[in-house]
């Protein structure tokens, strides 16, 4: 029975032949649309992501409230302090907590001239759990040492690079801030600027060169012994900090971030941006939808006559109903099926031109099986929902009515 | 004739009610859409343009390269022998040094903190009237700072809000503490238009280094030109002075100097690069429209074949067949575009609302005449392109097999 009501729908879809292409046109075009935009966006999402290089899964990252502009510290009224630090260091669970540096300077080579973020780099054990955490290795060269004085190791976007005219390697001399510094080594590519654009060196010489006092951190990091403890380790940090920074109990002034914490955060941020850009897009598709519903009402009274002949043959109200609702919805899945497709041409067409204009990596294409799943499901609904009306006005018409309807 | 056959469309419009109505909504609603978003971008650029202006355009600023987006964290910031130098550079009739620290301001020490920007305003009364007329507002309430107010503050028009920046209001009069100082509260700015800047904490440059122990830096020099000289051509010699000054070579200088028009002319291309890239999004749906509208085109041709074929036979031509259709999908689109501009307007209206009492008062849209009138004539030739091709094959039909069609 269902699949004469299938056959019996693709027949009058193709008799029609123009005007149910013109109808599958107005649905695919907004899958389109849809579907090549959340394409790029969770592309993007990602490239996002892995550019801020959210560490491993057993680091807390505390920091000072500032104004929140700019990169971790700047703005920040009171600092971080060795103090703080050691009391971390203290707190039951933790392996290791790090303080950290980061001052933006100028780096110059070759008489030319960069601006970027400086991080310094603890000594001891502390050295070593950085280098596991963000899992730093030397490319060429070697990495910093507790003797090393001014040293710096630089991030991979250092290597091969013509902005200072000339090549900087293993070796050369950098000046930082007006002080010169021997190039010790470049660190492995990682695709996160963070690290791929970073200058390191100790401790002592940036606070030295950046004229800050000592003791104080801009941002510290603290690996638990075991991640199952993550949340109690959290409260007990927050517990001493309040503490030592003497603020009460929700009017903190600093912030301890989990990994999952940070990377929610961001998916957030995007995610507010991306659902903007969706919902214009989704707009051509609900002018899709009118548009099936269009057609199904002229294919209604095109065919009264039809109706009035199966009703007066014994079809029922719902055989009726079911006719108008299965053609609609193929209209809306075919449309699906072709937009998909076509959507995913243009992603690839976009991600391509993309890297050409700004480089390889940044634009890329991702297509979850939810987004072209979804999407097909979704059209069918669209044009299943667009059916609806018209299908029903099909199916209670009285058949003397409709077989004495002229046009 | 003309007429007869505006009023025949007309009439068929009409009389299939349902489809017309069907068809309107599917073009209103990417109308609305483009409505909002350009009336949004329309406000922003008018906002951007009501700043030069009350600005003038003598104004130019000089900033160390490598802030990164914040004020207080560039690299190296500029001493008071480097204002003093930029004054003396001809075609400079005015120079001032801004200094700014981000502060912790509480209502009570007890109380939550919040950590805002704290800007120095020199109290000469040169320099203070070129800062004024940067601030893109006035003081609401109070008085302007003036030499010796220590521990006075004048505030940002975020404080005078509830629930803004801390939950109970400032008025004049009332205490703050920053840094845990206690300051009062002497001036209250109108709105700036955006969160962050509306969150400022204003002290006199004395104070920003005697009370704040601040140190006499500056992030940002101001500087006006003369009124009979050219400020981009001032702009360039400041940069080119001051770089010899600091022995610094061509291209790597620490710094940078920008007329403010350019400054500003710069931030709004972004933000009309933005625009553009919703405003093609949303007209992806006009598309759709479009393809619906030639849709109800061909759908009429083929039901009034017949009625075709007897206009031909009583001696209709080609082109009043043309004519009829295309008129009527012309209508159809003309009608959808003013229904959607009319929903446009109720959401931009609404965005706009919205947008302000999260402390954007910036963002408001904007509806000249243009876009209105653009709206409809865009509305128009839409609906009278898409319906092109199905009036042709309708005014291209032979009348004697037109009348014979079933």
């Amino acid at each position: 029975m269902i699949k004469d009501f299938i056959k019996l729908a693709w027949g009058n879809i193709s008799h029609r032949k123009i005007r149910s292409w013109l109808t599958m046109i107005g649905i695919f075009i907004g899958i389109a649309a849809v579907v090549s935009l959340i394409a790029l966006g969770q592309g993007l999402e990602k490239a996002v992501i892995t550019q801020f290089n959210i560490a491993g899964t057993d680091v807390l990252t505390i920091q000072a409230q500032g104004t929140g502009q700019g990169p971790p510290g700047a703005g920040v009224v009171n600092h971080l302090t060795q103090d703080q630090l050691d009391k971390i260091d203290d707190v039951l669970g933790v392996d290791v907590a790090i303080g950290r540096i980061i001052q933006t300077g100028k780096l110059e080579y070759n008489d030319q001239l960069g601006f970027g973020f400086a991080a310094s780099m603890p000594d001891g054990e502390a050295r070593k759990a950085v280098h596991e955490i963000l899992n730093l290795k030397a490319e060429k060269g070697r990495l910093l040492r507790d003797d090393d004085r001014y040293s710096v190791v630089l991030g991979n976007d250092f290597l091969d690079k013509t902005d200072f005219g000339k090549e900087i390697t293993v070796g050369s001399k950098v000046l930082i801030n007006d002080k010169s510094f021997t190039v010790v080594g470049f660190l492995e590519k990682k695709g996160s600027f963070t690290v791929d654009s970073a200058v390191l060196m100790n401790e002592e010489p940036l606070i030295e060169i950046s004229n800050i006092p000592e003791g104080e951190y801009d941002i510290i990091v603290a690996r638990v012994k075991n991640t199952d403890d993550i949340p109690k380790i959290k409260e007990d940090i927050e517990r001493v900090l309040r503490k030592e920074r003497n603020v009460k109990l929700g009017e903190e002034d600093f912030t301890v971030e989990t990994p999952e914490g940070a990377l929610k955060n961001l998916k957030k941020t995007l995610f507010a941006v991306q659902l903007f850009v969706y919902i214009i897009a989704s707009i051509s598709i609900v002018v899709g939808g009118i548009g099936i519903m269009n057609t199904m009402y002229t294919a209604v009274l095109e065919r009264t006559k039809e109706i009035g002949i199966m009703k007066s043959i014994g079809a029922s109200n719902r055989s009726i109903f079911t006719i108008f609702f299965i053609e609609s919805g193929v209209l809306g899945l075919v449309g699906g099926i072709i937009g998909v497709l076509l959507g995913m041409g243009i992603a690839e067409l976009l991600a391509a031109l993309g890297s050409a204009a700004l480089g390889d990596g940044f634009i890329t294409t991702q297509f979850s099986p939810l987004l072209l799943f979804g999407a097909l499901a979704f059209s069918f609904i669209i044009g299943t929902l667009a059916g609806l009306l018209p299908a029903m006005q099909a199916s209670k018409m009285s058949p003397v009515d409709a077989l004495n309807y002229t046009k | 004739m003309n007429k007869d056959l505006i009023k025949y469309g007309l009439n068929n419009l009409w009389h299939r009610k349902k489809r017309s109505l069907l068809t309107v909504i599917s073009i209103f609603i990417g109308i609305m859409a483009i409505f909002a978003l350009i009336s949004f971008g329309q406000g922003l650029s008018s906002y951007v343009k009501s700043i030069s202006s009350e600005m003038g355009t003598d104004k130019i600023v000089m900033q160390p390269k490598g802030g990164f987006g914040n004020p207080t964290e560039s690299a190296f910031q500029f001493n008071e022998e480097d204002v003093e130098f930029v004054k003396k550079v001809s075609g400079v009739s005015e120079a001032t040094g801004m200094i700014v620290t981000s502060v912790q301001v509480q209502q009570d020490t007890a109380k939550k903190s919040r950590y805002v920007y704290a800007q120095g305003i020199p109290t000469e009364q040169s320099e203070q009237q070129l800062i004024n007329e940067l601030f893109a507002t006035d003081l609401g309430s109070g008085r302007e700072l003036k030499k010796g107010d220590t521990d006075k503050v004048a505030v940002g028009y975020g404080y005078s809000q509830p629930n803004t920046v801390f939950e109970k209001p400032i008025g004049l009069g009332d205490k703050l503490y920053i840094n845990g100082k206690k300051v009062e509260v002497i001036g209250i700015y109108e709105p700036i238009g955006n969160p962050i800047d509306d969150m400022n904490i204003y002290f006199t440059s004395e104070a920003m280094v005697d009370f704040l122990g601040a140190e006499k830096e500056y992030a940002t020099i101001f500087i006006r030109s003369s009124a009979s000289e050219d400020p981009r051509e001032v702009a360039k010699t400041v940069e080119e002075k001051f770089r010899k000054y600091k022995d610094q070579d061509e291209g790597k200088e620490t710094f940078f100097v920008q007329t403010f028009e350019d400054l500003i002319a710069s931030f709004s291309t972004i933000l009309g690069i933005l625009n553009t890239v919703l405003v093609l999004i949303s007209l992806i749906s006009v598309v759709v429209a479009a393809v619906n509208i030639m849709n109800t085109t061909y759908t009429s041709v083929l039901e009034r074949t017949q009625e075709i074929g007897i206009m031909k036979a009583i001696g209709a031509q080609n082109r009043h067949i043309l004519f009829v259709f295309v008129f009527e999908a012309g209508v159809l689109g003309i009608i959808g575009s003013a229904v959607g501009m009319f929903f446009g307007y109720l959401i931009a209206k609404a965005g706009g609302f919205f947008a302000a009492s999260a402390g954007y008062s910036m963002l408001q849209p904007a509806f000249p005449l243009w876009l209105v009138l653009g709206c409809l004539v865009f509305g128009f030739f839409m609906g009278a392109l898409s319906g092109l091709a199905p009036a042709y094959q309708a005014s291209k039909q032979k009348p004697v097999e037109a009348l014979r069609y079933e």
